[in-house]
């Protein structure tokens, strides 16, 4: 139970300013730094919850073969699904491997390794993990390729796909004579009032799907066409099905009277299928765990991820699918000071149990005592290539709206305890990529003498003077650390969280560093107002649970 | 802001490429070993160098890459299988910035970059973990799974759980130069005091 501090992302309300930290629904809110993204058009943070995703590509994720979105998209009702001999275990998801059916005995007992190509046909998938095998469900190969292609043949010849297909047979004719009468009612009017990119859109997804997209500039001309597309529904008759759901004795899973009776005779709970296990299916499968069928592993995909509001691109991952790399990658970490948080006399208290060689023991001497003062430690670290000016501040409660905790309302409103943060700016110097490799050996002492050369500001030194902890406490390369102090009422109970207002001040005078900026929306910004700039941003400090030292509150332990 | 992480001095070895290999750990087949560079190698390990593949000449049989950690108690071993009735072991490839919490087993066939694997987990033979992946604590790979760049893995078997932040690959890399920087000799105990 280390401190934390988390960033706000404001997409979540209304006002700029964040929820209460002790509302439980505060947390959503916040997000820890390497989460966040930021915008530079619009100036401001964005989250997971509010960006907009898109895929950029598919792969699997057993063979890491990409596939094309073209054909994820053609593969019908195999959509989505790795056509090559990937399955998964249906019992435990793990990746099935292709066995023979004679596996050489080592005589050790061990699975044996995958030699597809010598060994005996017929060929089974095999788990692993779980020692699932498809001959159990009676499926087996005759080659130990193009799995894909041989199970084809059984789920083709499923009833259900067999309707599906007599279904779309049906179907077909409409959709294929629709376009054609509502085609020649596209005329240029049209192009007129429709948007290039919704044209656009539709004529990507007439061409991939046909019928269903050539719909569109139906329904955008339902006025003059109404006549067409009604004559058009009266033209398909009704269709019959041959298959009645549920009405077959053979067919579990369709609620029928043999559900009961298997339902009724079940020995073991794993006799019976999980919904894990069975809702990824599209039709209705037994729930008979020994009738389980292997699964087609499912595609995963690569996202690029565009700002809610300016829709300019935040994350766009480079199209090989293994690659971490992105093309654009507007992520928090480069813009906000990152900012970590620690308790020193928690610290402390690590320190001595690791060197008494208890560190696995919890540090009890750490906790934070209600009635006592605690100093805390902040370290910025500037990820910018200009030096910035940062000031803190605590969001003061705001009038309650609603008390979270009925029985100590007034307690919720006036939090138990009171911080004190430096309440001047303090600077940050610049981020130089030389200190990067600079393994520098005093890295852990506070060097007094540096301090004291170049952090004098008025910040550091007024704060030295009224009370060591609190104040800038050292400086060095692109990192300063500033000490704030906690304290906590005598009554006081819960955690002690709090939110705290970041603003930093940035200056661009020196016209070469920001050349090198590598943003060039920023830069412009700069240069446009050359002298001052400032962004602020709220985040979540939880520095950990009050202890009660009476006995009666005891009720962290 | 981080602590130190001490270690008493006499314990480890430094390399002159930066290189901390615990005297308490079992380095079997030293010869076959490749360490890229400040790679910790933390007490109680066993690396079996040893199980090399069968056939004359020098074989390397377990490399790792620069800023690994091996945790405390960890078994690396190669992965093994009898192919055409010949039994051999294969070759185990660990890239730059890996981190193998304490106690687990890897027989990885191949690990990438900038890889955290977790507290107690087993990471089965021929096992392939992209790049920027992680694997939770307690996790059970199963043999001859595939672990995709910028997942998270967890469970018995481990299962995909979620994509990994963009910047994984920068969080990894500061983690693990962050924890090679902590990881000094204790000031406080005497280096006489060490053998």
């Amino acid at each position: 139970m280390s401190p934390t501090l988390e960033y706000y992302c404001p997409c979540q309300s209304s006002t700029p300013h964040p929820p209460q930290p002790n509302l439980p629904s505060s947390s959503y809110s916040f997000h820890a730094l390497h989460n966040l993204y930021f915008c530079e058009e619009c100036d401001a943070i964005r989250c997971n919850h509010c960006v907009m995703v898109e895929v950029s590509g598919y792969y699997c994720p057993n063979c890491l073969f990409e596939v094309p979105s073209a054909s994820v998209r053609a593969e019908k009702n195999r959509c989505r699904s790795c056509a090559r001999n990937c399955f998964m275990c249906p019992c435990c998801s793990n990746t099935l491997t292709v066995v023979p059916s004679d596996p050489p005995d080592d005589g050790d007992g061990r699975p044996p390794p995958i030699i597809s190509a010598t060994g005996e046909p017929p060929f089974f998938l095999y788990c692993n993990h779980c020692r699932w095998d498809s001959a159990e469900v009676g499926i087996t190969f005759e080659k130990p390729t193009g799995l894909a292609a041989q199970l084809q043949k059984f789920e083709d010849s499923a009833p259900e796909a067999l309707e599906f297909e007599r279904l779309k047979e049906h179907f077909e004719p409409y959709l294929r004579a629709s376009p054609s009468t509502s085609g020649h009612g596209l005329g240029h009017s049209h192009s007129t009032h429709i948007n290039p990119i919704t044209a656009a859109a539709s004529s990507a997804l007439a061409r991939d799907i046909p019928g269903v997209a050539r719909y569109t500039p139906h329904i955008s001309a339902r006025s003059r066409s109404g006549r067409d597309k009604n004559s058009n529904r009266h033209e398909v008759p009704d269709y019959r099905a041959r298959v009645e759901i549920g009405s077959t004795g053979l067919n579990l899973g369709g609620g029928a009277e043999s559900d009961v009776d298997f339902v009724r005779h079940l020995e073991t709970v794993e006799e019976m299928a999980t919904l894990e296990q069975r809702w990824g299916n599209s039709w209705i499968i037994s729930p008979r765990a020994s009738d389980l069928k292997p699964v087609r592993i499912p595609l995963h995909s690569k996202k690029s991820k565009r700002c809610p509001s300016c829709r300019h691109i935040l994350i766009k991952p480079e199209q090989k699918a293994q690659s971490v790399r992105y093309k654009i990658k507007l992520v928090a970490a480069n813009y906000l000071p990152a900012i970590s948080i620690s308790l020193p006399h928690m610290q402390a208290a690590l320190a001595m149990l690791r060197r008494s060689g208890r560190a696995g023991a919890e540090p009890q001497d750490g906790t934070m005592l209600a009635g006592k003062t605690y100093p805390f430690h902040l370290s910025f670290t500037n990820p910018l290539y200009d030096p910035i000016q940062v000031r803190l501040h605590v969001q003061r409660a705001l009038p309650p709206t609603s008390p979270n905790a009925p029985p100590d309302a007034e307690k919720a409103r006036r939090p138990p305890f009171a911080v004190t943060l430096p309440s001047a700016a303090f600077p940050i110097a610049a981020f130089a990529e030389a200190w990067e490799y600079d393994d520098d050996e005093d890295m852990f002492g506070i060097d007094d003498d540096d301090f004291d050369g170049r952090g004098g500001g008025g910040a550091g030194r007024d704060a030295r003077g009224k009370s060591r902890t609190v104040g800038v406490l050292e400086r060095r390369a692109n990192v300063t650390v500033v000490g704030g102090e906690v304290m906590i009422s005598k009554e006081a109970r819960g955690d002690v969280k709090f939110n705290m207002l970041v603003s930093y001040t940035y200056r661009s005078d020196d016209p070469d560093p920001a050349d090198e900026l590598g943003t060039p929306s920023r830069t412009q910004a700069q240069n446009r107002q050359p002298e001052m700039k400032t962004f602020s941003f709220y985040t979540v400090v939880d520095l950990g649970t009050i202890i009660v030292r009476d006995a009666s509150g005891n009720d962290t332990e | 802001m981080d602590l130190p992480i001490y270690y008493v001095r006499g314990e480890y070895i430094e390399t002159d490429t930066g290189n901390k290999v615990s005297r308490k750990a079992t380095i079997a087949g030293p010869q076959n070993i490749i360490l890229g560079g400040k790679t910790v190698i933390a007490n109680g390990a066993i690396i079996r160098g040893d199980l090399r593949r069968t056939g004359a000449g020098h074989a390397v049989v377990i490399s790792l890459g620069r800023y690994c950690l091996v945790g405390e108690g960890c078994i690396m071993r190669p992965p093994y299988k009898t192919y055409r009735g010949n039994f051999n072991y294969y070759p185990m490839k660990v890239g730059d910035h890996v981190h193998i919490g304490a106690n687990t087993v890897v027989e990885a066939a191949q690990i990438g970059n900038h890889v955290e694997i977790g507290k107690n987990c087993v990471i089965g033979k021929f096992t392939i973990i992209k790049d920027c992946a992680k694997i939770a604590d307690n996790t059970v790979i199963p043999p001859n799974t595939v672990i995709p760049a910028l997942s998270l893995f967890a469970g018995s078997p481990g299962q995909f759980v979620e994509d990994m932040p963009e910047s994984t690959q920068e969080m990894v890399e500061a983690m693990t130069k962050g924890y090679y920087t902590r990881f000094q000799p204790d000031p406080s105990l005497p280096p006489a005091n060490t053998r």
